[in-house]
């Protein structure tokens, strides 16, 4: 027999009670993990290469402020700037669908092409969405989950804007960040509307991530006390002015988080302080046998110790499995597109993991420390 | 002091605090114990017999007084000191018999050997001696459960003699055993003391068991009744062999 051969068969030997803790701390870390990684994919969105050249142009007011089209002059004109296209974000529902969770918007496909950098198209051709003003661009994955396929229709009912879209499908996209939204000919969001002359945002790709900083101010200079002053900001920027909607989601994940954690806290430091506290006279016994007090606190820490890295190891990887494994999409309604649980979030929740085992170990330590030979024998005559 | 002494005990006090109350366990006690002894401590509960032997087992302290065993005075050592000490120098025997009980019977000889240096084919060995020396190789692999009482005593008694200690001391030893049961294993204390030389001293408060010792002592509240009740004493069978 060896030490460890001990500890095992002492943590083992109330295998149901071992069995419901490994399981609780399963659960509890599996949560955890989730909500690491949910509170991370909210407040940090996913980012591209791409994206770091990418600037968004909004009116300075506010978002739901259109800009006026004329601006475009201006910006061809900015040194910097390599690409730049009208995008209207157009908000339909798709089909009979309350919420469609996929965005939708009005591009210049021609100069679209310039922004789509890290893009493939996977269907279908380019040029032919550029030929043709009633057609769409469509993420891959909107395909795959619609189950659609090249030149088949899709009906948008606007919410933002009174008008319809008809449009036919020209081409499929893949290999952006996000494959779920679908682009369509600003002429005819323009057509439908009336010819406003105005557009939702600017969208512009500019030379190299060192001269982005001087991209924005030119922009937001060159638009400077006119009736529409804009505000430039890169697209990781922009992303996060709309995760602030969700409000202090980052508060409410850490609450309930910690409430996790410290359930998790009370759960191991019960099963320990129970499976210490009968066997109070068998830890006497070791005492006298000559077992001193840092060798019955290493026991008891390998114990819980052991309990929880086993209970970690079942939930942390249960989790990363499931969420690397699973048809997100689907399981969200398309709210989710990527889901990922990190080296660093599974680091994060093996530590929480540890720290619960050292902690839970530490009151039956201090109690076996403190506990005589003759207290724990109950042999006094 | 003889060097013929294993234990030396001076003016030996212990008061527990009860609440308000001071509990006198141990009086002013004074004793040897000669090596190769067979000691039998006796009195009625409450004498202070196991506090006396939890003292000089070194699980215990007491309020005053010298306890020297083997040349240490046990009460000037600090609580590592005497985990190592209780390790090397004494053997415990319990009567409730404390077997771990996960644990097989082999396994739980071998426990105290755990916090040796030996390599595990040497411990084998040791535990493989002690469980024949009981008489028990045959039960190596059974756990506590499955195994009698008196086995089960016969087992703590291999995990007390397995790091070959020269001191084996036992509490009520046969207090949980049927007769028969009871006198396998005062034979076997009385062979250890015999063959092996080792020094004994047991707790009872059965004038039988205490007969298979080469002397008793009497404890009653705390003190010795007469002295070293039959000092000198050393029977080579004991007085009631059933």
């Amino acid at each position: 027999m060896t030490i460890g051969t001990f500890i095992l068969k002492n943590a083992l030997r109330n295998k149901r009670r071992a069995g419901l803790t490994i399981l609780s701390v399963a659960v509890s870390c599996a949560l955890l993990v989730t909500l690491l990684t949910l509170e991370r994919e909210l407040t940090i969105p996913p980012e591209s290469e791409a994206a770091s050249l990418r600037v968004i142009v909004r009116n300075k007011v506010s978002l739901a402020q259109p800009l006026p089209a004329k601006q475009l002059a201006t910006l061809d004109r900015i040194p910097g700037i390599v690409a730049v296209t009208p995008f209207t974000f157009f908000g339909g529902n798709f089909r009979d669908e309350t919420v469609t969770s996929f965005a939708q918007f009005a591009v210049d496909p021609a100069r679209f092409q310039g922004l789509m950098v890290e893009g493939r198209i996977a269907e279908g051709s380019y040029e032919n969405f550029i030929k043709d003003r009633n057609s769409c661009l469509v993420g891959a994955d909107t395909m795959k989950r619609y189950g659609l396929k090249l030149g088949d229709r899709m009906r948008f009912t606007g919410t933002f804007f009174p008008v319809n879209l008809d449009l036919k499908i020209a081409a499929v996209f893949a290999g952006t960040v996000d494959d779920r939204g679908v682009f369509f000919h600003h002429k005819l969001l323009d057509e439908l509307l009336g010819d406003p002359g105005t557009v939702g945002t600017w969208y512009l790709r500019v030379a190299s991530a060192e001269v982005a900083n001087d991209v924005i101010a030119r922009v937001n200079k060159a638009f400077e006390n006119t009736a529409a002053e804009v505000r430039a900001e890169t697209e990781r920027a922009f992303q996060m002015s709309f995760i602030s909607m969700l409000g202090n989601v980052k508060l409410l994940i850490g609450s309930i988080s910690s409430v996790v954690v410290f359930t998790l806290l009370l759960v191991t430091v019960s099963t320990m302080s129970m499976a210490i506290r009968e066997r109070f006279q068998e830890l006497a016994i070791l005492k006298t046998l000559g077992y001193r007090r840092r060798e019955l606190f290493s026991f008891i820490l390998a114990e819980s110790f052991g309990l929880a890295v086993v209970g970690a190891t079942i939930g942390i990887g249960g989790a990363w499995a499931f969420w690397t494994f699973t048809d997100l999409q689907k399981l969200t309604n398309g709210f989710l597109v990527y889901f990922e649980v990190t080296p660093r979030i599974i680091a994060s929740g093996s530590v929480v993991a540890a720290l619960l085992a050292i902690i839970a170990a530490i009151a039956p330590s201090i109690a076996v420390a403190r506990m005589s030979v003759v207290q724990g024998l109950k042999t006094l005559d | 002091m003889s060097t013929a002494n294993v234990v030396t005990i001076r003016h030996l006090s212990k008061i527990y605090r009860q609440g308000e109350i001071n509990v006198t366990a141990l009086n002013d006690i004074s004793l040897d114990i000669r090596s190769g002894e067979f000691l039998a401590l006796m009195g009625p509960s409450g004498s202070g017999k196991s506090t006396l032997l939890h003292i000089v087992a070194g699980i215990d302290r007491p309020t005053s007084g010298e306890c020297q065993v083997q040349g240490v005075d046990v009460t000037q050592l600090n609580e590592s000191e005497l985990a190592d000490w209780r390790n090397q120098n004494i053997g415990f025997v319990f009567q409730t018999f404390n077997l771990i009980p996960v644990l097989t019977a082999f396994e739980n000889v071998e426990l105290p050997l755990l916090l040796t240096r030996l390599r595990s084919g040497e411990r084998r060995r040791l535990v493989n001696t002690a469980l024949e020396l009981v008489g028990l190789e045959d039960r190596a692999r059974h756990l506590p459960r499955q195994l009698s009482g008196g086995q089960e005593q016969r087992v703590a008694i291999a995990r007390a003699l397995v790091t070959d200690p020269s001191l084996v001391v036992a509490d009520e030893p046969t207090g949980n055993l049927d007769s028969n049961s009871a006198h396998d294993v005062l034979t076997i204390l009385q062979v250890l003391r015999r063959s092996a030389g080792k020094t004994v001293i047991m707790v009872t408060h059965d004038p039988k068991a205490a007969a298979f010792g080469s002397r008793s002592i009497h404890l009653e509240k705390g003190e010795l009744v007469n002295g070293e009740a039959g000092a000198g004493l050393d029977r080579s069978q004991p007085a009631m062999t059933p």
